[in-house]
């Protein structure tokens, strides 16, 4: 396993190259210009590869439905204003049932907000995002190696469901430099692309069209697309624990802000708090399963993430009524540090032991 | 009458050298000598370095998303008429990302004043090719050259019949004035291109490359002659002509809508009353 030191932003696009992207189309936005500026490098020395930087983000995401349609792997990144444009093409890749990969380094925002990093676009990365009733698969990555090991994943899932993945990561998880390995990217599985434009000769031809102005095709066609995405909640729901087996509190944490609570962790226990973690790696679907499970013996759960409150959404739902919810959200693009998270968790678990007695 | 320190803002986080700072100069002795005061106008911008210009100047500001200035621009003109509306974007923002605004604002000819701190480059992304980047030009993300034929944004404007077409350079402060109070005093939708040196990331179009390429356009040059204004625009090599390109006397978008013929809309009277006959009719 041979390692490379290299920012998270670079890796993405290393580990896209290895999984067979083709085509990767992007517009410039900080905090995830090194993607684009690798890919813009990296793609030449592909056979078939493809490079564009677009006129607009929206541009760019269509030109991944054009790739798509055609059979390619194709990309696009952006960060949280781009991320919104994007949102048509998104919906529209959904509806027709198109692979692709979508990376989101998210950045401090409502409007143009900032660079800095943040975690404000989790409901409408999990929410579909664009109109219509849709789902897109979520990861979120919390390492630079992660990053890396996302990308396959994403672009396996993508082919294997016909639907739109995205990668939630941060600009701090795009900016900051790990040691990473590509070794175990292969691409192994090759998927009957029965759907794609290949030219109508000797058959009929395809046409790749959300356009049902019949209400009960439009209907039925939503139903379909419902039972994939069961499926999906069924099959595809991920995440990581890390010391709940005795914790009488459980901070739920994903991507930059489960690093640090796993920081902070480490010193709560050091004072022998007993503080686990479950870190969503999916955020749609939702691991409501393994929080739902952990609430027959726990009752505080701690939701931590940089935003005044997202993913406090999905925690609720997925506990509905059962334990007590605490929180800390820092929005704006501010990261908190573990050592600050450390005091604010040991307070709450304080207090709710002093009630518990 | 306003001085000209009237119109200071916050500090400038500008690269020392940038011709933004010589845009941001003529722009206060022009609003100075047109004698209008920083509470008369109101400067929308985009997101760039040039969209950063309004902070640097005291104005009623709006700095709007990537893009999209000038549909801002439009609403902000619509609502109130009376007052002169600035846009001030970059050759990214708004030959880009919001090229299709652009079209339209010039079909329409809204009375918007549309200024283009165009360097040939994103700045603020720190320097990928823009769409005015000329073809072959290696960049941060352009390794083997710009592969596209840049825009070029005078000759687009001239086709479309756009009423006010010039060109400035940010290394001719004086010329550079009179063009944006004439951009001003223009009836209808002005497009002001100004070429201006990005001093970290574009180090092709230097200062040096301008200076020895533009020149002033001729003083018995008739701006009113379209199809010599298309000639006029197609040059852009080893002479770029600065100066009024292309004017017409078209209507304004404003003067085809007689509900605000006489009178802005923010400043007619809020009157329910007036809803009484509709009201009545339906309850
Ligand atoms: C929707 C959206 N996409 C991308 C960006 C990132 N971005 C900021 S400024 C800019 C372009 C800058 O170039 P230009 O408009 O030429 O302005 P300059 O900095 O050169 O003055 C881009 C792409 C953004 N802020 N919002
Ligand atoms: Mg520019």
């Amino acid at each position: 396993m041979k390692k490379q030191l290299m920012s998270g932003n670079a890796a993405l696009g290393e580990a896209a190259v290895l999984s067979g992207c083709t085509c990767y189309f992007g517009y410039p936005i900080t905090p995830q210009n090194e993607l684009t500026e690798y890919m813009a490098k990296r793609m030449p020395e592909v056979p078939g590869g493809t490079f564009i930087q677009s006129e607009s983000e929206i541009a760019a995401i269509n030109m991944v439905l054009g790739a798509s349609v055609a059979g390619a792997r194709a990309m696009t990144s952006s960060s949280s204003p781009g991320m919104s444009l994007k949102q048509e093409g998104i919906s529209y890749l959904a509806a027709d049932e198109l692979p692709a990969v979508i990376i989101n380094m998210v950045r401090g925002g409502p409007g143009m907000g900032n660079i800095s990093p943040a975690q404000s676009d989790y409901l409408q990365a999990t929410r579909g995002g664009g109109h219509g009733d849709y789902r897109t698969i979520v990861l979120a990555p919390s390492s630079v190696q992660e990053l890396a090991d996302a990308v396959p994943v994403a672009f396996d899932l993508a082919d294997s469901y016909r639907n739109p993945v995205i990668i939630l990561g941060d600009g701090m998880l795009g900016q900051m430099m790990e040691p990473v390995s590509f070794d175990h990217i292969r691409q192994e599985k090759v998927y009957p692309k029965d759907y794609i434009l290949t030219g109508a000769k000797g058959r009929p031809a395809r046409k790749i069209h959300s356009l049902l102005f019949d209400t009960k095709l439009e209907e039925e066609h939503n139903w379909k697309l419902f039972r994939k995405y069961k499926g999906m909640e069924q099959n595809e729901v991920r995440f990581e624990t890390f010391l709940v087996d005795d914790a009488e509190m459980v901070v739920i944490a994903y991507g930059t802000s489960a690093r640090i609570a796993k920081g902070a962790i480490r010193r709560l226990r050091q004072e022998n708090l007993k503080v686990g973690l479950i870190r969503p790696i999916t955020l749609w679907p939702f691991p409501t399963n393994i929080i739902r499970e952990t609430a027959t013996r726990v009752k505080d759960f701690f939701v931590f993430e940089m935003s005044t409150g997202q993913l406090i959404e999905d925690v609720r739902l997925a506990l509905e009524g059962r334990g007590h919810i605490h929180f800390y959200g820092r929005p704006g693009g501010v990261i908190p540090t573990p050592v600050e998270l450390f005091r604010i968790v040991s307070r709450h678990y304080y207090q709710s032991q002093q009630v518990k007695k | 009458m306003a001085h000209l320190d009237d119109f200071e803002g916050l500090t400038p986080a500008w690269c020392p050298g940038c011709g933004n700072f010589a845009i941001k100069k003529a722009f206060k002795e022009a609003m100075v000598e047109l004698g209008l005061e920083p509470h008369q106008i109101t400067i929308v911008s985009g997101i760039g370095q040039s969209g950063k210009f309004p902070h640097y100047v005291r104005c009623n500001t709006f700095n709007g998303l990537h893009g999209r200035t000038l549909p801002v621009a439009t609403g902000l003109r619509l609502a109130n008429h009376g007052m002169p509306v600035l846009a001030f974007a970059g050759d990214g923002d708004c030959y880009g990302e919001g090229g299709n605004h652009l079209i339209h604002a010039m079909r329409r000819n809204i009375s918007v004043k549309l200024f283009v701190h165009d360097n040939q480059i994103y700045g603020l992304t720190k320097g990928q090719a823009s769409p005015t980047t000329a073809e072959g030009t290696v960049m941060k993300i352009q390794p083997f050259g710009v592969q596209s034929e840049p825009l070029n944004p005078l000759a687009l404007a001239v086709a479309l019949d756009c009423s006010f077409v010039a060109r400035g350079f940010a290394g001719d402060g004086d010329h550079l004035k009179g063009l944006i109070k004439e951009a001003m005093d223009h009836r209808g939708f002005s497009l002001l291109d100004i070429l201006q040196p990005c001093v970290t990331f574009n180090k092709v179009n230097t200062y040096d490359w301008y200076k020895t390429r533009c020149y002033h356009i001729e003083p018995d040059y008739n701006p009113e002659n379209r199809v010599q204004a298309f000639e006029k625009a197609l040059e852009f090599g080893d002479r770029i002509p600065i100066g009024i390109l292309y004017r017409n006397h078209r209507h304004t978008y404003e003067d085809g809508i007689p509900m605000i013929k006489e009178t802005p809309l923010v400043k007619q009277p809020f009157d329910l009353s007036a809803m009484k006959g509709i009201l009545e009719e339906f309850y």
